[in-house]
């Protein structure tokens, strides 16, 4: 009985020993990142009338997952042929980042994954002047400076590659659903900040972040290599087929 | 490892290389006039009837809305988002009564493309002979294709 149960103790151990032996360990950088968007400023350059400036702070919880949180202001202007609008003001998206590149590849280098966010928006919306024409002839009204508060969700797939050591730059194509633009079914804004059109229940968007990253934690993470296929001999099976 | 790293810094260079291409202006293809509906319904039936001929003339208009016009079902009557009333002169199949709509207006947005445009509240309507009958099917005078009166001619 004491040999069985040795014998059966060494097995565990083998067991163990073995799976051991095929794991890889990966030292993963845990960052802080701060990052500047780039785009709204590079938009504002060939078009006066919107300014969109926004950054983010994200905070790695693990290899994978990290928490994240953007604030910025827009001052918007438009004009056409029956209207003059204005809105302007501040949001802040709140939400994660997932990562899913494998810690071996990303090695808190690079970043492909998806984030998910809830956005707020507070902001205020003006329509100067607005013309409406039919068979009775033209009226031209005006709607007042009203302050209003959006709602928003995000899904937000992009890349991020380290240029140089803890300076990084990727984008965010952001695929954006309204949850609420304020002002009423009549009057909702024609664009508010955070969001973009509020005419419309989905929207998109891109942002360009230049990042700094300050590693605070290494954390060792333990991970399985694929598992190698063995190769089949088709040819012995064959045999074997025709022997019966 | 390398490779991954030159996939990704590639792909942030595609990403940048999307944000240099503008968005072109799009066109307005929505409707940008409430109308009220007037569906044409046969006195003696109650049945849905088309006139055969309808002239629809604005009071203190001299441009016709419909002129001696078939097939018309629904009739589509732009109000005046200016005043609180807006009066028309309708001739069904050579019979012709005067028509007084009541109403508010308010303004609405149709699209960032499209603007604004007023919708009404339909409050109470009158007719100088009470030539045609009429019912009131929806108060709202919205660019949705909504029925708002009969007439019964």
């Amino acid at each position: 009985m004491r040999r069985i149960s040795a014998y059966f103790f060494s097995l565990i151990l083998f067991i163990g020993a073995s799976s051991l032996s095929a794991q890889d360990t990966v030292l993963f950088p845990l960052k802080l990142r701060a990052g500047i968007d780039i785009a709204g400023p590079g938009i504002y350059l060939s078009d006066k009338n919107n300014l969109n400036l926004e950054g983010y702070i994200s905070f790695d919880r693990s290899e994978k997952m990290a928490w994240v949180m953007e604030a910025g202001y827009m001052n918007f202007k438009y004009s056409q042929y029956n209207y003059d609008y204005t809105s302007k003001g501040a949001f802040t998206r709140l939400g994660a980042d997932i990562n899913l590149l494998k810690p071996e590849v990303s090695q808190g280098r690079y970043w492909a994954g998806i984030g998910l966010r809830y956005g707020i928006s507070l902001f205020n919306s003006e329509t100067s002047r607005f013309q409406h024409e039919n068979y009775w002839g033209s009226v031209t009204s005006s709607l007042p400076s009203k302050k209003a508060m959006g709602h928003f969700i995000e899904v937000a797939p992009g890349v991020k590659t380290e240029i140089f050591r803890n300076f990084s730059m990727g984008w965010t194509i952001r695929l954006k659903l309204l949850i609420s633009g304020g002002g009423g079914k009549d009057l909702r804004p024609i664009w508010f900040p955070g969001y973009g059109n509020g005419g419309r229940r989905t929207t998109a968007g891109i942002s360009y972040f230049l990042t700094w990253n300050i590693p605070y934690k290494i954390k060792t993470v333990i991970s399985k290599p694929e598992p190698v296929e063995e190769e089949t001999d088709e040819s012995s099976e064959q045999t074997t087929g025709t022997g019966l | 490892m390398k490779k991954a790293g030159f996939s990704l810094f590639a792909l942030v260079a595609a990403g940048f290389s999307l944000l240099l291409i503008s968005c072109a202006p799009e066109a307005c293809f929505e409707e940008t006039n409430a109308y009220l509906k007037a569906t044409f319904y046969s006195n003696t039936t109650k049945e849905k009837k088309t006139p055969d001929s309808l002239t629809v003339t604005g009071v203190g208009k001299t441009d016709k809305i419909y002129d001696r016009e078939p097939s018309v079902q629904p009739a589509l009557l732009p109000l005046d988002a200016s005043n609180d009333t807006s009066e028309f002169i309708i001739r069904i199949n050579g019979i012709a009564d005067t028509i007084q709509f009541i109403y508010s207006s308010y303004p609405h947005l149709i699209s960032k493309e499209c603007g604004y445009t007023f919708y009404h509240r339909l409050d109470t309507f009158n007719t100088a002979k009470e030539i045609f009958y009429i019912y009131r099917s929806s108060n709202n005078i919205t660019t949705a294709n909504e029925e708002n009166i009969r007439i019964f001619f």
